[in-house]
């Protein structure tokens, strides 16, 4: 009986031994089964997720530290599907904060799929108005009031603009979609972006780690000058006013490093409401007319042929010439501004009295290849690589192209037949105001990032005249303006300068009532600290530069001079020994 | 006599509760044992949990902050703008200097300054740094790294 039980019970050990081993034998099978590794991967798939972190798009300062663009926190307004409990009273709140139609968030929130778990209601939310909204979700969530349960708000940053419009044309403009747009913020998009990092966020705490660092965007600083650019802006939108024009630019600038101080145009925009982008500008070269837009100078460009001839020894400035009045140049004969003759002139009297006829008769001296070899090292025709997106080469025609004439070189010679921006007029006229070295403009006076300040050095874009040329002319514009009693001078303030009132081309022909306006101008003449450039479009007050350009120059000028603390001659003699 | 105290032991040796109490004694030994093992498990996994909730909690303020540090800077700018201290100024009876009310005083010597920005007090130490696994790893980890590796040379 005994040895029954045992066999009896060796066979049900023995059964539960199998038992066991297969169960053991199957988890082994299902742990390494290839569907084991599909189960595996999907419970990793949800045990965290990918997130990406944007960091904080750098900021851009003006030279003083003035903050010109930064960030400010806005949110997106979503309501939480599966605990809201009242659509229609939380359709009709939100509608009446948010300012969008009762009927569209009603529809959002009642007919989304099933599926749908979060419904973003408005994006880029300002401040003022979430906090409403959160101090009545709170007072109803106190009182047991469910209209309000499932309201979400989720914060991020947007771009800031403090100062509105103030140097709009420079700074450019961020969209919502993080990318820049014209100016600064095109141009150094990447840098002040920085870059997103993605990273595996586990939803489990145990496994919760630190996140790098995400390195914030570079931040710029700029060489302009806020209080200068303020002040210029004004003024351009006074001259406009004064004079009848449409549009005009002004520029300042440091002709000893070729630092930007100031670029007001017209239109501006509030970069906070960059919607409004289509209504000012027909296209992009619109947006900064002092590197988009090229047009003829006029007489501005007489001194860049005075300068070449002076420097190719065509000329001295005793050289006399008697103006007839005309000069017959590849078969086509040109006249002066008010079709007069002028008897002799020494070339400071061709400068002072705007003598196209002088001017062209200096560049027929030149011949071609040594006039058109000048332009091309003044750089005409080329852009002047400054950093701000958008800039317009303008256009230099020389022998060989389909449509160079002769006379061309007498035209080019007095600024008719040529297309230049702003800035390159005044790029090329920083080597005479610089001791023939000519200053490549630059608008980003240095770069913070990771708590280093690495500041751009200034570059120059060649010496295109010698530093004899440059000062000898330098003292010609100076004795031409003093000598004419230009409306350009500023009391106390020895200036030098050219005004420019040329004809507008159109498909017909020149405009017979139009004229763009012009001046650059550069001072103190013994020290020059700053340029200015100015071009107002059309005026119709006036269609010459000295009724219209040149006061507007000296204003600048004079404002110039205290924004810089730069003192009149008289002191400056006391300071530095002559 | 050696043989009556051979016989004693050997019936001590093999008395029923003898043998009950041993076995019973190696079985506690064993869940006191387990116990322990579990309990320092336990404990050191609800520190690193709460570690872990601390971390994503920080890491939630420090955004937080950041935001607020870039909104005030924002809200500073607004309010000593161009245009806003401007105002101000006018408000406050001042007008612009003009050109022949200056005064300029020579100092030989002196230079103006050159633009300079005081960089913030950045934290420029290396963010990330390397931390004992032991820091890390739950005594599960360490057990099976134990076992694939061996012990540490």
């Amino acid at each position: 009986m005994r040895q029954q039980y045992a066999i009896r019970s060796l066979i049900i050990a023995a059964g539960l031994v199998v038992a066991g081993l297969a169960v053991i034998v199957q988890m082994i099978r299902i742990q390494t089964s290839e569907q084991a590794m599909v189960f595996l991967s999907q419970g990793d798939r949800y045990s965290g997720e990918f997130q990406m972190f944007y960091p904080e798009r750098g900021e851009i300062y003006d030279r003083s530290g003035h903050l010109l663009a930064g960030n400010r926190t806005v949110y997106e307004v979503g309501v939480s599907l599966s605990e809201m409990e009242t659509p229609d009273s939380m359709a009709y709140i939100l509608s009446t904060h948010l300012g969008i139609p009762y009927e569209e968030i009603y529809k959002k929130l009642s007919e989304s799929p099933e599926t749908w778990e979060y419904v973003v209601i408005q994006d880029y939310v300002a401040m003022e108005t979430v906090d409403a909204l959160k101090g009545l979700a709170q007072q109803l969530d106190d009182a047991d009031d469910p209209r309000l349960s499932g309201l979400a708000f989720k914060p991020h940053l947007q771009r800031s603009y403090p100062e509105s419009s103030l140097a709009s044309n420079v700074l450019g403009f961020v969209t919502r979609d993080g990318r820049g747009y014209f100016g600064i913020e095109e141009k150094y998009n990447d840098l002040l972006a920085g870059n997103p990092v993605q990273i595996w966020v586990p939803r489990d705490p145990n496994k919760a780690s630190e996140i790098p660092k995400v390195p914030n965007g570079t931040t710029l600083v700029l060489t302009l000058n806020r209080d200068l650019q303020a002040k210029v802006e004004s003024l351009l939108d006074e001259a406009l006013s004064d004079y009848g024009s449409p549009n005009g630019t002004i520029v300042v600038m440091d002709p000893r490093n070729g630092e930007i101080l100031a670029m007001a145009a017209t239109p501006r925009m509030d970069l906070n409401n960059y919607g409004n982008y289509f209504s000012l500008y027909d296209d992009g070269s619109q947006y900064n007319r002092s590197i988009g837009m090229s047009y003829e100078p006029g007489s501005v460009l007489k001194i860049l042929t005075m300068a070449a001839a002076l420097d190719a020894g065509t000329v001295r400035p005793d050289t006399s010439f008697i103006d007839t009045g005309m000069i017959e140049v590849g078969g086509i004969t040109i006249q002066n501004w008010n079709r007069d003759s002028w008897g002799q002139q020494d070339m400071v009297g061709c400068l002072q009295h705007s003598l196209n006829v002088c001017l062209a008769w200096i560049s027929s001296q030149m011949g071609t290849q040594a006039f058109y070899g000048y332009m091309e090292r003044f750089g005409i025709g080329h852009s002047t690589g400054i950093d701000l997106s958008g800039e317009a080469t303008g256009r230099l025609k020389v022998p060989g192209d389909g449509d160079w004439y002769p006379v061309d070189l007498g035209t080019n010679a007095f600024g008719q037949g040529v297309a230049v921006t702003p800035l390159q007029m005044l790029m090329a006229a920083s080597a005479i105001a610089n001791d023939g070295k000519m200053a490549t403009p630059h608008v980003l006076y240095s770069m913070l990032r990771d708590g280093h300040q690495y500041n751009v050095p200034s570059q120059y874009a060649g010496s295109p005249i010698s530093a004899e040329t440059a000062n000898t002319l330098n003292e010609m514009l100076a004795v031409s303006l003093e000598q004419e009693s230009s409306q350009a001078l500023v009391p106390g303030y020895r200036l030098a300068g050219k005004t420019g009132t040329a004809q507008i081309p159109t498909d017909y022909g020149y405009d017979a009532f139009h004229t763009n306006v012009s001046f650059v101008g550069w001072g103190p003449v013994d020290d020059p600290q700053f340029m200015v450039y100015i071009w107002l479009e059309s005026p119709s007050t006036s269609i010459w530069a000295s009724e219209t350009a040149s006061p507007v120059f000296s204003k600048v000028a004079e404002q110039t001079v205290i924004l810089l603390n730069i003192p009149p001659d008289v002191v400056r003699s006391q300071v530095v020994p002559k | 006599m050696q043989g009556q105290v051979s016989q004693v032991i050997h019936a001590h040796r093999q008395a029923p509760w003898r043998v009950q109490r041993q076995l019973i004694g190696a079985f506690l030994l064993v869940v006191i044992g387990a116990a322990m093992v579990a309990a320092l498990y336990l404990d050191v996994t609800a520190r690193t949990a709460v570690a872990g909730r601390e971390i994503q909690e920080m890491r939630a303020q420090i955004s937080t902050v950041q935001r607020e540090n870039a909104d005030l800077e924002t809200r500073l700018a607004d309010l000593t703008s161009s245009a806003a201290m401007q105002r101000r100024a006018l408000e406050a009876g001042y007008r612009p200097v003009q050109p022949g009310e200056l005064d300029y005083v020579a100092v030989p010597g002196f230079a103006l300054p050159e633009p300079a920005i005081l960089l913030a007090a950045e934290d420029t130490a290396p963010h990330t740094q390397m931390r004992p696994a032991e820091y890390t790893q739950s005594l599960l980890e360490w057990f099976d790294e134990r076992i694939k590796f061996g012990a540490p040379r």
